[in-house]
């Protein structure tokens, strides 16, 4: 569906295509905190893949889900808008989304709003969740609610990635859905629907025009 | 630990790291004169901050003083070798929470994470501590949360 916009030369995104291989993606503004996340969930199990052209750094992790062994890569962005044109390529084959803001910084909050709607353009259903990260800077923010993603059901997290608060259970979840997911493509079903959708509304659409020209020969008629 | 450290600060010449700090036997308060050595306006300044945190004959007495400082501290140098003026540099280390970090470069975003770094290691809980819990939860749902003031304004975006 996105043809050649998602391609990196230096990475085979066709194994995402496999059944053992997920990718999750992190976004969210400059400096929320998505690498130092990523970095406290691996520890430091693996070292990661550095594609500073493509202001990417690729984290390589193997989880068990259930009783299968999964390969997880976790593709972490970076939030600096000269690097907008590389994001069709995050989105690309995706099967889940972490979507980090800054708990002490609202204007990052505020912006989720706009990586949402970019994801969705590209991953109108791949599961997702609003990571509320820094919790440690200011333990209070965790009495309040936030509702950004509460209509569209988003899981929501409060954690910290310098105490480690809720950050491997955030983790552990979001693979789940991936791998979930993966068995399960809604994407799919809904380009159908959408196909579906579309054929009937170009019904509808001759329809009204039947009606139109009836119309029209209505008033013909009365004209004469 | 032997000294702990009061206050660290910059000297511009001869370009040099100043430590105030407290011997912990003797109680006595010192200055001492880190000499700055090999750096240019265009030295790496994570690098030059690592290699004196390391440096065997200063490391004992920088202890307790962050990475994140001493690289501040080479910035600040760094900064008046290419010209640009101490609230230049002080005024880049400020963190607005309001301002837009997508929007930086990457000199200005890591001058900025640098400052953010203070709390981060301030609360960091590290893997070698006794009391590190690798999957630690915490379960903050409740029943009657405060609603957010960030979502009070064009709710009709979300
Ligand atoms: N207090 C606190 N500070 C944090 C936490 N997580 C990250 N930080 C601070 O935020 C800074 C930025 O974190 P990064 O992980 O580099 O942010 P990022 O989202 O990867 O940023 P980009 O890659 O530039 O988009 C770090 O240098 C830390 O100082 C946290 O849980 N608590
Ligand atoms: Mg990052």
């Amino acid at each position: 569906m996105a043809g050649d916009v998602g391609s990196i030369p230096e990475l085979d995104q066709q194994k995402y295509d496999s059944d053992q291989q997920v990718k999750i993606i992190c976004l969210g503004d400059s400096a929320v905190g998505k690498s130092k996340l990523i970095e406290r969930f691996l520890l430091d199990e693996y070292r990661p893949q550095q594609l500073s052209t493509y202001a990417l750094t690729l984290y390589k992790h193997v989880a068990d889900v259930g009783n299968k062994t999964v390969a997880v890569d976790f593709w972490d962005t970076a939030g600096q808008e000269r690097f907008q044109s590389m994001h069709p390529s995050y989105y690309h084959k995706a099967h889940a989304c972490i979507m980090v803001f800054d708990v002490q910084r609202k204007i990052t909050y505020k912006n989720l709003a706009n990586w949402y709607k970019e994801l969705r353009e590209y991953r109108p259903e791949i599961p997702c969740c609003v990571v509320a990260n820094k919790i440690d800077a200011d333990l209070k923010v965790t009495q309040r609610s936030f509702n950004f993603g509460k209509k569209q059901g988003l899981p929501f997290y409060f954690v910290s990635a310098a105490d480690g608060t809720n950050v491997v259970k955030m983790f552990r979840d979001m693979i789940k859905r991936a791998v979930d997911y993966k068995q399960n493509p809604s994407d799919f079903m809904d380009e159908v629907l959408q196909e579906l959708e579309s054929f009937q509304l170009e019904k509808m659409e001759e329809n009204a025009e039947a009606e139109d020209e009836e119309q029209k020969s209505d008033q013909i008629l009365s004209l004469q | 630990m032997r000294f702990q450290a009061k206050r660290c600060g910059v000297q511009f010449s001869p370009p040099s790291i100043i430590l105030i700090y407290q011997q912990l036997d003797t109680n006595k308060v010192r200055k001492r004169i880190i000499p700055v050595r090999n750096f240019s306006k265009y030295s790496d300044y994570n690098m030059a901050a690592e290699r004196l945190k390391n440096h065997p004959r200063h490391k004992d007495y920088l202890e307790n003083v962050s990475q994140g400082q001493l690289e501040k501290l080479h910035i600040i140098l760094r900064d008046h070798l290419q010209g640009f003026s101490l609230e230049h540099s002080l005024a880049s280390f400020h963190l607005d929470t309001d301002e837009d970090l997508n929007k930086l470069g990457d000199d200005e975003l890591a001058r900025k994470k640098g400052q953010m770094d203070e709390l981060f290691e301030k609360n960091r809980k590290h893997k070698d501590d006794p009391d590190f819990v690798y999957d630690l939860e915490v379960d903050f749902s409740k029943p009657t949360a405060e609603r957010c003031s960030w979502d009070e304004e064009s709710e009709d975006d979300f």
